[in-house]
């Protein structure tokens, strides 16, 4: 289990080190008492799966991200609608904030309210072609 | 002096760049909802200005923690903004 902490103290410290790009042990130190000194986080313990989870969910958003970018250049997506997400039970704050991060970053669908148990998306979606609506038809 | 391949590869993303902000900025006047601005603008904003930024990192990479730093703040608050704006354009819909 990570600590919620633990986290927030790596991200901290990142930052830090990428804005004075002095990797000193006086600057490293300063930037541990800063991550330190900031306001903590509360909530639950994660558990290593679940962060090692997402944080390969966040790395596979971004050539996504293109990909459906260039999706939409290609194929104008003129369709909007909404749909529900169920939000994984237990699911801890940071996850969900994590989760909201994702959904959002991604181009065609961006979250626009989480209730208690699902998330509200917005998705873009290509105007069916007639062979589609035709096929669909059939189905019904 | 950049490898040619660097440099051809780093004009590419800056190019890939500067189409997303034109292409995603340009329904900005038309009359389509707000949600599908913001689509267009998560386009434009964060993956346009992303890419510009990946193209300055191959063209200059001893500047990498200041560029790196723009590219994850660019990614988180583009990305957290664009969800409050979301959030503040709709209203509260009932599903009782």
């Amino acid at each position: 289990m990570i600590k919620p902490i633990v986290g927030h103290l790596i991200l901290r410290l990142t930052i830090w080190l990428l804005l004075t790009s002095d990797l000193s042990g006086i600057n490293l130190a300063m930037g541990l008492a800063i991550a330190l000194l900031l306001p903590r986080p509360d909530g639950r313990s994660i558990a290593v799966g679940d962060w090692l989870r997402m944080l390969s969910k966040i790395l596979w958003a971004i050539p996504l991200a293109y990909l459906e970018a260039f999706e939409m250049l290609l194929r104008p997506h003129t369709q909007e609608d909404i749909v529900l997400e169920r939000v994984p039970p237990q699911r801890s704050s940071q996850l969900i904030f994590l989760d909201v991060f994702v959904i959002t970053f991604t181009p065609k669908t961006i979250v626009l309210r989480y209730r208690q148990d699902y998330y509200e998306i917005h998705r873009l979606r290509p105007r069916r072609t007639g062979r589609e609506l035709e096929g669909h038809e059939s189905e019904e | 002096m950049i490898n040619p391949l660097v440099n051809l590869f780093s004009y590419g993303c800056i190019g890939i760049g500067l189409l997303f902000w034109f292409w995603g900025t340009a329904f900005l006047p038309s009359r389509r909802s707000v949600l599908f601005k913001l689509h267009m603008l998560s386009i434009a904003d964060t993956l346009g200005s992303m890419a510009i930024l990946l193209g300055l990192l191959l063209k200059r990479p001893q500047e990498w923690p200041l560029l790196v730093l723009a590219i994850i703040s660019l990614a988180i608050w583009n990305t957290v903004l664009g969800y409050v704006l979301a959030y503040c354009s709709t209203t509260e819909a009932t599903h009782d």
